[in-house]
């Protein structure tokens, strides 16, 4: 019998057609990505494992860093790293892969959106799971401080939303876009500390932590995982201004020229 | 309520695409004409439309390739801005279907029934309710959680026509979407749906090159030609300007009809 979480759910939950598309429409995209595979959602658990002991391979040996712990070290950092790399790379897409929603029926046009920053944090929150199910063989133990870590990604997912917003008006105009975008991706992973202390590059450039929010998100969320730390606040503070302020431009950007995006594509 | 209450107002609408042309040139060419505009096309796809449409009527659109129907329902329903100085409204709950709705070929019918039946304004408790009645309109009791990428042309037409007469909406812009679905016992069978229960209390406006669905249940008629709305009355009326065309472009109305011949 198929009958899904979706459907308990929906027996007990007040009914709200825009919620429940936006959901059904999450679960849809989270679903595909696995769907074909024979391994199916354990590739979800899989992946970010895999990816974690061949980086931590590679660095340790080239490296040779003096980070304790250096695996979950690279772990918290690639959590951040390649949900905000796939997260993006799939919102600058969004407006083609919903077109058919758009042109069928009256619908908020953020709720494309709204949907698809939910189906990868689905795939966010797996990653975070797998982090807490290894924390207790790598001596890293339960700390209240580690619930900072939800505010923190949801500035994350807030920043994915609001760039995605802007990326997909620029893409529909230039489709050279894509290709501006992962070389810009291939600069950043360079320069947040996934794999090297923050030390190393932030106390020469120390406005590269404030320019580019993701780095204050990785040094945050470790903080708040791996040290049990409360995280620093100013960057917290900091990094969420950041991400709203990028939001109403995003939104701006996204009212003015949906329309016209919409055309191009 | 009055009675003849417009639903749908279309105000001077044209509607222009501007398009670029992929043609193979230099580098340093195709630079150029980001610069200069050049290799850039105007289409007028759509030219100074008046019209309105009425709570509860059935207006067909008819016209050929390229004439601009589909541009025209994309209008009505606020997909595309009229240019400046037009004006397009649609102030009821509507919506747009066409062949394949929004079918995902990797999910199975049960999933798309889902993911289409909240599209379409359900909610989830009321596509629970309806779940098993559209199955088994569309016949599909055996393949229920089977992709619909395995599904014949027939099963998919029957499945999206089963899932589309729930469709929560007073307005139903129908873009090629009726007409021939599936074998002669299914046609016989969602003909009588469309009548009795589909199109019944509701606006329909349908865009079918099928002109024998358009005679049979058109209250109004308009005919696109090259953009431009060049006939508008009774399919009857319109169906005569329409063969007229053709007959000076020596094509035959007859080839655009099915075997009934409505005409």
């Amino acid at each position: 019998m198929q009958q899904s979480i979706t459907y308990y759910l929906s027996r007990i939950l007040p009914e709200n057609n825009q919620w429940e598309r936006i959901w059904i429409l999450a679960k849809t995209d989270f679903k595909l990505r696995y769907y074909e595979t024979t391994l199916g959602l354990i590739w979800a658990f899989l992946h970010p494992i895999i990816r974690m002991v061949i980086y931590w391979g590679v660095f340790s040996y080239i490296l040779n860093p003096d980070i304790p712990n250096y695996g979950m070290y690279i772990f918290s950092g690639l959590i951040v790293w390649t949900y905000f790399q796939e997260a993006t790379r799939k919102g600058l897409m969004i407006l083609r892969n919903k077109r058919y929603l758009y042109e069928n029926i009256r619908m908020n046009p953020y709720d494309g959106f709204t949907s698809s920053v939910l189906s990868t944090v689905i795939n966010l929150a797996f990653n975070v799971g797998v982090f807490m199910v290894l924390s207790p063989f790598f001596d890293i133990g339960f700390s209240f401080n580690m619930l900072w870590s939800i505010p923190i990604l949801l500035n994350l997912a807030v920043l994915v939303y609001a760039i995605s917003l802007i990326l997909v008006i620029l893409n529909s105009f230039l489709k050279d876009i894509s290709q501006v975008w992962d070389v810009f991706l291939l600069g950043m992973f360079w320069i947040n500390p996934i794999f090297y202390a923050k030390a190393l590059i932030f106390e020469t450039f120390p406005a590269l932590m404030y320019l580019n929010p993701i780095a204050g998100i990785i040094v945050n969320l470790r903080d708040a995982l791996m040290y049990g730390q409360m995280p620093d606040m100013t960057l917290f503070w900091f990094d969420w201004a950041y991400a709203l302020a990028l939001f109403g431009l995003g939104a701006w950007v996204f009212n003015t020229f949906f329309h016209k995006a919409m055309e191009k594509l | 309520m009055a009675v003849d209450e417009t639903v749908i107002r279309l105000q001077n609408v044209s509607k222009t695409f501007v398009i670029r042309d992929k043609k193979v040139a230099p580098f340093f060419t195709q630079l150029g004409w980001l610069v200069n505009g050049k290799n850039v096309r105007r289409i007028e796809a759509l030219k100074n439309i008046n019209l309105e449409v009425k709570k509860g009527e059935f207006l067909g659109i008819v016209g050929e390739n390229g004439s601009g129907k589909s541009t025209l329902i994309h209008l009505m329903t606020g997909f595309y801005k009229p240019d400046k100085g037009g004006k397009a409204e649609i102030n009821k709950s509507f919506i747009r279907l066409s062949l394949g709705l929004g079918f995902n070929q990797e999910l199975t019918a049960r999933e798309n029934i889902y993911l289409n039946g909240t599209v379409m304004g359900l909610t989830l408790r009321q596509i629970n309710e309806k779940f098993d009645e559209m199955i088994a309109f569309a016949e599909l009791e055996k393949f229920v959680d089977t992709k619909i990428k395995f599904y014949s042309r027939g099963m998919k037409a029957r499945l999206s026509f089963a899932v589309a007469i729930h469709a929560d909406a007073e307005i139903l812009l129908m873009d090629e979407f009726f007409g021939g679905v599936g074998d002669e016992r299914f046609k016989v069978k969602s003909d009588r749906i469309f009548k009795e229960s589909m199109i019944k209390g509701r606006t329909i406006v349908h865009v079918s090159h099928n002109l024998s669905t358009i005679k049979h249940y058109a209250t109004r008629v308009i005919l696109m030609h090259q953009g431009e709305l060049v006939g508008i009355g009774t399919p009857d009326e319109v169906f005569q300007i329409y063969k007229e065309k053709l007959r000076v472009e020596k094509l035959h109305l007859r080839d655009y009809i099915d075997e009934d011949n409505a005409i």
